[in-house]
C-alpha cells in the first residue's frame, strides 16, 4: 500500500523518478531473454553438420551462386511500366468527374485507352516483353 | 482540326503496320497515301469541311494563315516521302516506324499552327521534337549518330524546362496560360505589366531560339544534323524548322508585342537575328563536308527567316510562307542529291556533271535558290522578308547586314556548283532510277515557277 502510494505520489510530482517502472521492466525483459539463450546454448542438444550451414532454400539441395547477373530488360520494362502508369493517373481526374462528364466523357476515356491498347498491341507484337532473346 | 486528328491516327495505323505487313516497301507508299490523304483533309479544312467537330476551349485556333502553312509541311513531307522513301528504307531496322514518327511529327507541326494556348504551345513542341530525337538516334550502329541523340535528347530536353519554367512565370504574372491577355481584368494591376510575366516571355523566347537554332542558342545544330542519317536531318532541317518559326511568330506577335512597352524586344531580336547571320554564314564558309556545311546554312537561313520577327506586317506572313516553301523545297532537293553521293566532303561533287549531268544541274537549281538568285523562289522569299522591313521604315541597318549576308552565302553554296562543274574528277553515286530523277525534276520546276511567280502559293492566303 505504501509502495503504491510512493508511485502515486511521484507521478504527481512528475520527476525522473516517475519512469522507475519502466526501468523496472526493460530490465527484467532484457534479463530474461538474455538468461533463457543463454541457458539454451549451455544446456540444449547440439548437432553440427556441414548442411546445417547452407543457405535454406526449401529442403532443395542448392546449386550455384545467388549473386550472378541476370538479364532483365530493365529498362524497357520500366519505360513501359511508366507509360501505363501514367495512363492509370489520367483516370483519377475522369473517376472525380465521371458523372458530370456523362456519355461524352465515357466515349472520350474509351478512345484514350484504345489508343493506348493500339500502344500494346504494338509491343507485344514487337516483342518487347520476350525476356528470352 | 482535319490535319491534327488525321496525322495522329494515320501514326497508330503506321505503327500496327509495322507488324501486320512483312514487304518493307509497302510502308512507304502506305505512308505516301496517308500523307496524300492528309493534304486532302487539310485543304477541306481550309475551305470550312471540318470531319470532326471538337469544342477546344479556345486552346486552338484555326486560321487561313496556319492552315496554309500545314498545307505546305504536309506537301513538302509528302514530296519529301516520294523523292527520298527509298533511302529511310535504307537508314535502319524499323521502317515502319520512321514513317510512324514523321507522322506524329507532323500532329506536332499542325498543333504548333494553331496554338491558342501556352499549353498548347507545350504539346505541340513536344510532340514535333520527341520523335525527332528517335529519328536523329535512328543508325543504331553508328557512333555519330547515337551521339547526336543523346547531345539533341539532352539539349533538347534542357531547353523544354526552360520553356516550362517561362510558362510557369508567365502564368504567375498573368493568371491564364491563354496566348492573349485580358490586360484590364480587375484581378490585374491596370496598364501593368508583371516582372515575372516578362521574365518568363524571356525564357520562353530563349527556348523558341533555341528550337529553331537561333543564335547564340544554335550549338547544338552543327552536330545534330551532322550525325543524324542524312534523310531525317533532310526532314528536321526543313519542315520541323518551318513549323518552329510559326509557332515563335505566333507568340511574338501576340505575347511580345504586348508587352513592347516594357521592353525592347525588336532590339532582342535584331541582336538574335545577326548574331545567327554571322554565325551562320561565317562558320559555313569554312566547312568542308557538304553536309555540315549545310547544317550551317540551316542556322544562316533560320537568320533571314527571323526578319519576320521585326516586321510583323502582310507582307512578312506572305513572305514567312514562301520562305518555308522555298527553303523546305530546295533544301529536301540538296539532301536528297547528298544521301546519293558516296562521299559527303567537296571534292566528293568533284565533276558530277559529267557523271550525273541531270542530278548537278538540279542541284544547281536548289543551291541558286537558297543563295537567293532571282528566277528562284528563294529570291522572292529573301526578297519579301527583307522588303517586310524595309516597309517598317525602322531597322535599315538590318536589311544592309541581311543582305550582305546572303552574298557571304552565295560563296559556299557556289563552292558545290563549281566542284559539280568546274572540277575535274569522278563524282561517285549510288545506283540512281529514273524516277528518282524525275522527281528531282519536277522539284526544281516548283522552285522556278515559284520563283517567277510566287503568288500561286500566296494567293491561297486570301481565298
Amino acid at each position: 500500500m505504501t509502495l503504491l502510494n510512493m508511485f502515486l505520489d511521484t507521478a504527481a510530482a512528475n520527476s525522473a523518478a516517475n519512469y522507475l517502472p519502466i526501468g523496472i521492466q526493460i530490465f527484467f525483459a532484457i534479463g530474461f531473454v538474455a538468461t533463457m539463450l543463454v541457458l539454451s546454448n549451455f544446456m540444449g542438444p547440439k548437432r553440427k553438420t556441414s548442411d546445417k550451414l547452407e543457405t535454406f532454400a526449401s529442403g532443395i539441395e542448392t546449386h550455384g551462386d545467388a549473386r550472378q547477373p541476370m538479364a532483365i530488360k530493365y529498362f524497357l520494362v520500366a519505360i513501359l511500366f511508366v507509360l501505363f502508369d501514367v495512363e492509370v493517373i489520367f483516370f483519377y481526374p475522369y473517376a472525380v468527374n465521371f458523372k458530370e462528364l456523362g456519355w461524352a466523357g465515357f466515349g472520350e476515356i474509351v478512345l484514350f485507352v484504345a489508343f493506348f491498347l493500339a500502344g500494346f498491341v504494338y509491343i507485344i507484337k514487337k516483342g518487347a516483353l520476350n525476356w528470352e532473346d | 482540326m482535319n490535319a491534327i486528328i488525321l496525322s495522329a491516327a494515320f501514326g497508330v495505323v503506321m505503327m500496327l503496320c509495322s507488324f501486320l505487313i512483312k514487304n518493307k516497301s509497302n510502308f512507304r507508299h502506305i505512308a505516301s497515301v496517308a500523307l496524300l490523304i492528309l493534304l486532302i483533309g487539310n485543304i477541306a479544312d481550309t475551305y470550312g469541311y471540318t470531319f470532326f467537330a471538337i469544342d477546344t476551349h479556345g486552346m486552338l485556333q484555326f486560321n487561313r494563315f496556319g492552315l496554309l502553312f500545314n498545307s505546305i509541311a504536309i506537301g513538302s513531307t509528302l514530296l519529301y516521302v516520294l523523292l527520298t522513301g527509298k533511302e529511310i528504307e535504307n537508314a535502319g531496322m524499323h521502317v515502319a516506324e520512321y514513317f510512324t514518327l514523321i507522322l506524329f511529327v507532323l500532329c506536332g507541326v499542325t498543333l504548333l499552327s494553331a496554338y491558342n494556348n501556352l499549353l498548347t504551345l507545350f504539346l505541340g513542341i513536344e510532340i514535333m521534337s520527341i520523335p525527332l530525337y528517335i529519328l536523329t538516334g535512328s543508325d543504331k550502329r553508328n557512333m555519330k549518330s547515337n551521339e547526336a541523340a543523346l547531345k539533341y535528347f539532352l539539349m533538347g530536353s534542357f531547353s523544354t524546362g526552360l520553356m516550362l519554367m517561362g510558362i510557369a512565370l508567365t502564368y504567375g504574372g498573368t493568371g491564364t496560360f491563354s496566348l492573349e491577355v485580358v490586360r484590364n481584368a480587375p484581378n490585374m494591376y491596370k496598364g501593368l505589366v508583371s516582372f515575372l510575366e516578362i521574365l518568363g516571355l524571356l525564357f520562353l523566347l530563349v527556348s523558341m531560339a533555341f528550337k529553331v537554332s537561333a543564335a547564340p542558342f544554335h550549338f547544338w545544330t552543327p552536330d545534330v544534323y551532322d550525325g543524324a542519317p542524312s534523310v531525317f536531318t533532310s526532314f528536321m532541317a526543313t519542315i520541323v524548322k518551318a513549323a518552329g518559326f510559326i509557332a515563335f511568330i505566333k507568340l511574338c506577335a501576340v505575347r511580345m508585342a504586348e508587352t513592347e512597352s516594357v521592353v525592347d524586344w525588336k532590339m532582342i531580336y535584331a541582336i538574335i537575328i545577326v548574331a545567327t547571320l554571322l554565325v551562320g554564314n561565317i562558320t559555313a564558309v569554312f566547312q568542308q563536308s557538304v553536309k555540315r556545311m549545310l547544317a550551317y546554312s540551316s542556322i544562316a537561313q533560320a537568320g533571314f527567316m527571323l526578319f519576320t520577327l521585326i516586321s510583323l506586317n502582310d507582307m512578312a506572313y506572305e513572305g514567312i510562307l514562301l520562305y518555308s516553301a522555298a527553303y523546305s523545297l530546295a533544301t529536301i532537293g540538296i539532301f536528297a542529291v547528298l544521301v546519293k553521293m558516296k562521299d559527303y566532303t567537296f571534292d566528293g561533287y568533284n565533276g558530277l556533271a559529267k557523271t550525273q549531268p541531270v542530278l548537278a544541274a538540279t542541284n544547281t537549281v536548289f543551291l541558286l535558290s537558297l543563295s537567293g538568285i532571282p528566277l528562284t523562289a528563294g529570291f522572292f522569299a529573301k526578297y519579301y522578308m527583307l522588303a517586310a522591313v524595309v516597309k517598317t521604315g525602322n531597322y535599315t541597318w538590318l536589311v544592309i547586314t541581311g543582305v550582305l549576308f546572303a552574298a557571304v552565302s552565295v560563296y559556299y553554296y557556289f563552292r558545290v556548283i563549281q566542284a559539280m562543274y568546274f572540277k575535274e574528277g569522278n563524282a561517285e553515286t549510288t545506283t540512281i532510277v529514273p524516277s528518282f530523277k524525275y522527281g528531282l525534276i519536277a522539284l526544281a520546276a516548283i522552285i522556278i515557277l515559284l520563283g517567277i511567280f510566287p503568288t500561286l502559293l500566296l494567293r491561297w492566303l486570301y481565298f
